[in-house]
């Protein structure tokens, strides 16, 4: 126990000062704020300009991508600030800083991950709150404590459903040398996939993204829940499971990564 | 015509080193397939049980959404755009600017060479294989396909001028990201790369039809579709010409102003 | 008990072959064909507590391969190693705590906080106390001259400010061990004897077991009593300097300045070497002949003006001990 407590203050510690380091380009970090806010309102916007005439995307109307659309940023959000720096793990390698991680008296694990806290990723935040209240007034959702708590567990799933891939990606650079491309091949693409609702897909993509790479749980199934939508092929209360899968699906790729760590370590690089 | 020759050496040299990284380069058909299923997907639930929309009947949605994945893809072939405003972060671009080469000219014939590899060896493979097993509406007459590739053609100078001149942004403002964002959305969006102008409000398909972009996406794959035909599709070539005389003189002012910056300052 | 203990120590590495060319390409896909390079060969040393070290070898020689085995980094193929007490390798987080590493081109600080932040991130990262933190602070500051530069941003610092605050930040948890990768790179003259001195005296003052990984010999020869050399993964050489110099250190040159008169320098005990217009440079053997008795044939036919005796630096003793390939006796440590 004692042990946990040393790490929470450890990490607190580390990624104050990453936040410090990234306050000192002011701009940057206000250009980036402006820029996510910019491209998620665009992408909002071009599902505004789909449904004008069309009105619904596989029984969904509007608002209801929009809710959908906003619950992935949101996880995504804090997903951003905790593990994005997970996919450059290759550039750590081949400059010889990770090694740096390893001489050190503390899980590896926790020293890289506590080594960055993007905060610029908080314009994220901006949009999805701004959206869900937009959406809950025209909607008309009540939101009493069972919806948000349910929330808060969809948020936590979601942020370790992605979190996860993120390090399942970057276990990659322990075997071969070029990890990054991995994210933009599969994890960008896969991220735009769940913006629309799953029903929309093909009955494989659906088992793919419900069962092998669970980014159904990061926004569809609990929004279904939330909006009361129907989940074909799926029962209606998966979306419960959400924070469940999200902890098995971290805790599996976290075991991944150590594993690379250990052949890292005998294979060299 | 030594200058010509010239370039063509970068697209040969371009297409060179994408044969020597092709796993690299096959791996970004996994993501353009990814996208074609996509929004494949969400215009095949857009239409539901509608034959037709707006006079467009589903097959030749469809049609649209791939063509239109095709010419997306191959405009992403190209170099990237942060590979130059890294050259220009670091310093690099003034050793490119001492060649006795255009540097705009010279990434434009490269990517000529990385394009041509792209297409060739992944993109026309999978389109063949699209086309055989999903039911879309070609085009059937062979002048409707050449028109098509002239088209194509020019949306491509039109997209990597507007692109080249946003990029060159990073010369004045070091951290361009906000920026980009609203540019690439903008294009996105108002090109009728995923949904076609015939689908906007009409307040936002004026607006969309006096810009550039929709000269990138929207009129090529109209004219393969065959919606855009006779009197309408010359005009609308003229529409790209148009723009890429525009946007390629708007990008020489531009190269103009930030290579002398480069060459005052130093970088 | 020595403090590092190594047997044996062997590290072997699987190269993927790579075909050339789609069908090989393909072939590679569908078998994987592995060469094994073996960067470590058998490798055993002891080191005592306190004693400086240099362990230095060719490029691709093993020398980074043997460092990253003793700080836990790598597991050996076989053999064993000691550090301390304690396996690098099984007890990665044990062993951490008693060492202390300076790779030379990439710093172990913050680049973007001011340096004395980093000071304080070790701190908590190594748990030191509080006292000893300051005390070690202290001593630093006053020793490598950190005052002036410990709250600016450590990506604006020069080149011998950050060596010397990654050297500083690799000795705040008070290791016994020292590993030092190319400490000097880079850094100019008056840099590096500074650097010298700081190093000696964290041995003298703290008994700190140094172990130097250097291609500068003038590293070794002014801070080692000690030299490990190391070529294609084994072990070449190991003992004192002074027993290297006396052992392949027999050849001296004279350098001297001579009245030219149109004759021949004839020297017979000596070698000549190289001349320049009025200088000539005369290798000798000084086990068979003293500087003056080169001298003085050298003033039979000729008259002198200025002269200068050179003994071998260390890199060319090194360089004819890779020419005459693994030598088979070794001159005992000396305890």
């Amino acid at each position: 126990m004692k042990k946990i407590i040393e790490y929470v203050r450890l990490y607190f510690r580390l990624v104050g000062a990453g936040v410090r380091a990234q306050m000192q380009y002011r701009f940057a970090f206000v250009m980036r704020i402006v820029g996510m806010v910019a491209a998620y309102t665009g992408t909002a916007v071009t599902m505004w300009v789909m449904l004008y005439q069309f009105e619904e995307l596989g029984e969904w109307n509007f608002y209801e991508l929009l809710f959908l659309f906003a619950l992935a940023v949101l996880s995504w959000g804090f997903c951003i600030i905790l593990f994005f720096h997970f996919r450059s793990l290759d550039t750590y390698i081949v400059n010889g800083t990770f090694d740096r991680f390893l001489v050190r008296p503390i899980n590896p694990f926790f020293h890289f991950m506590a080594m960055k806290f993007d905060i610029g990723a908080a314009g994220q935040f901006i949009f999805s709150i701004f959206v869900f209240i937009w959406v809950s007034n025209a909607l008309d959702i009540h939101w009493q404590l069972g919806k948000i708590l349910f929330l808060f567990g969809a948020v936590i799933g979601g942020v370790l459903v992605q979190g996860g891939l993120l390090v399942f990606i970057s276990a990659i650079a322990f075997w071969t040398t070029k990890s990054e491309r991995f994210y933009w091949v599969v994890m960008y693409p896969a991220r735009n996939l769940t913006n629309y609702p799953l029903a929309i897909y093909p009955k494989m993509v659906q088992w793919v993204t419900a069962f092998v790479i669970p980014f159904g749980f990061v926004n569809y199934f609990p929004a279904a829940v939330l909006l009361n939508k129907e989940t074909p092929y799926f029962p209606s209360y998966i979306g419960y499971f959400t924070p469940l899968v999200g902890i098995v699906f971290f805790i599996v790729a976290y075991y991944v990564w150590m594993l690379g760590l250990s052949r890292y370590k005998s294979a060299g690089s | 015509m030594d200058s010509v020759k010239m370039y063509i050496a970068f697209t040969k040299k371009a297409f060179m080193r994408s044969a020597a990284y092709r796993f690299d380069v096959w791996t970004r058909l996994v993501s353009n397939i990814i996208f074609l299923l996509m929004w494949m997907s969400i215009w095949y639930a857009l239409y539901m049980d509608k034959d037709e929309a707006s006079g467009i009947s589903l097959t030749a949605m469809l049609t649209y959404v791939a063509v239109s994945q095709f010419l997306t893809a191959v405009n992403g072939a190209g170099t990237p755009l942060w590979e130059l405003q890294e050259k220009v972060r670091t310093g690099d671009i003034a050793l490119e600017l001492m060649r006795p080469f255009d540097v705009p000219l010279r990434y434009l014939f490269a990517d000529f060479g990385s394009v041509a590899f792209y297409m060739l060896t992944a993109l026309v493979p999978l389109y063949v294989f699209l086309f055989f097993f999903v039911d879309l509406t070609l085009p059937t007459s062979w002048v409707t396909w050449m028109l098509f590739l002239v088209s194509g053609f020019l949306g491509f100078l039109i997209r990597y001028c507007i692109e080249l001149i946003f990029g060159l942004f990073t010369f004045w403002l070091i951290e361009t990201g906000g920026i980009e964002d609203i540019f690439y959305f903008s294009v996105s969006l108002l090109s009728g790369s995923v949904i076609p102008l015939w689908f906007f409000p009409e307040w936002l398909q004026t607006f969309a039809e006096y810009l550039p972009f929709q000269g990138i996406y929207f009129i090529p794959n109209a004219i393969f579709i065959e919606e855009i035909t006779g009197n309408e599709l010359v005009v609308s070539l003229g529409i790209q010409l148009f723009w890429v005389a525009v946007s390629y003189a708007i990008l020489r002012f531009v190269w103009r102003k930030a290579s002398n910056k480069v060459v005052v300052q130093g970088g | 008990m020595a403090i590092i203990e190594v047997k044996n120590l062997r590290k072997e590495f699987k190269i993927a072959k790579r075909e050339t060319g789609f069908v090989g390409a393909l072939k590679s896909v569908m078998n994987r064909q592995f060469v094994t390079k073996e960067a470590v060969k058998d490798i055993s040393f002891s080191i005592e507590k306190g004693e400086m070290v240099g362990y230095i070898g060719p490029n691709g020689a093993g020398k980074s391969t043997t460092i990253k085995m003793l700080t836990g980094i790598l597991v050996p193929s076989s053999g064993s190693i000691q550090v301390n007490g304690i396996v690098p390798y099984e007890n990665r987080k044990e062993n951490a705590k008693n060492i202390g590493v300076v790779f030379g081109q990439r710093t172990q600080l913050w680049w973007d906080l001011p340096t004395i932040e980093s000071f304080e991130l070790l701190k908590e990262i190594y748990r030191v106390s509080y006292s000893r933190y300051q005390e070690n602070m202290e001593t630093f500051t006053e020793i490598l001259g950190l005052g002036e530069f410990l709250n600016t941003p450590v990506r604006q610092l020069s080149l011998g400010q950050r060596m010397r605050a990654d050297i500083a930040a690799s000795l705040l948890h008070d290791p016994d061990i020292l590993f030092l990768d190319e400490p000097t790179i880079g850094l100019d003259v008056v840099a590096k004897e500074k650097m010298r001195e700081f190093i000696q005296e964290i041995n003298t003052l703290r008994n700190v077991t140094v172990i130097l990984t250097t291609h500068d010999m003038e590293d070794i020869e002014k801070l080692c009593n000690r030299m490990i050399l190391i070529d294609h993964g084994q072990k070449v050489y190991d003992g004192d300097i002074a027993a290297v110099k006396s052992r392949y250190g027999k050849m001296r040159t004279l350098i001297v300045d001579v009245e030219e008169n149109g004759r021949d320098l004839q020297v017979s005990n000596g070698e000549l070497c190289k001349q320049e217009g009025n200088r000539k440079w005369i290798r000798f053997n000084r086990d068979e002949y003293s500087a003056s008795d080169v001298i003085s044939q050298i003033t039979k036919t000729h008259n002198i003006t200025d002269l200068t005796v050179e003994e071998p630096e260390i890199e060319s003793i090194i360089s004819r001990i890779y020419q005459e390939g693994f030598s088979k006796e070794e001159v005992p440590v000396k305890m």
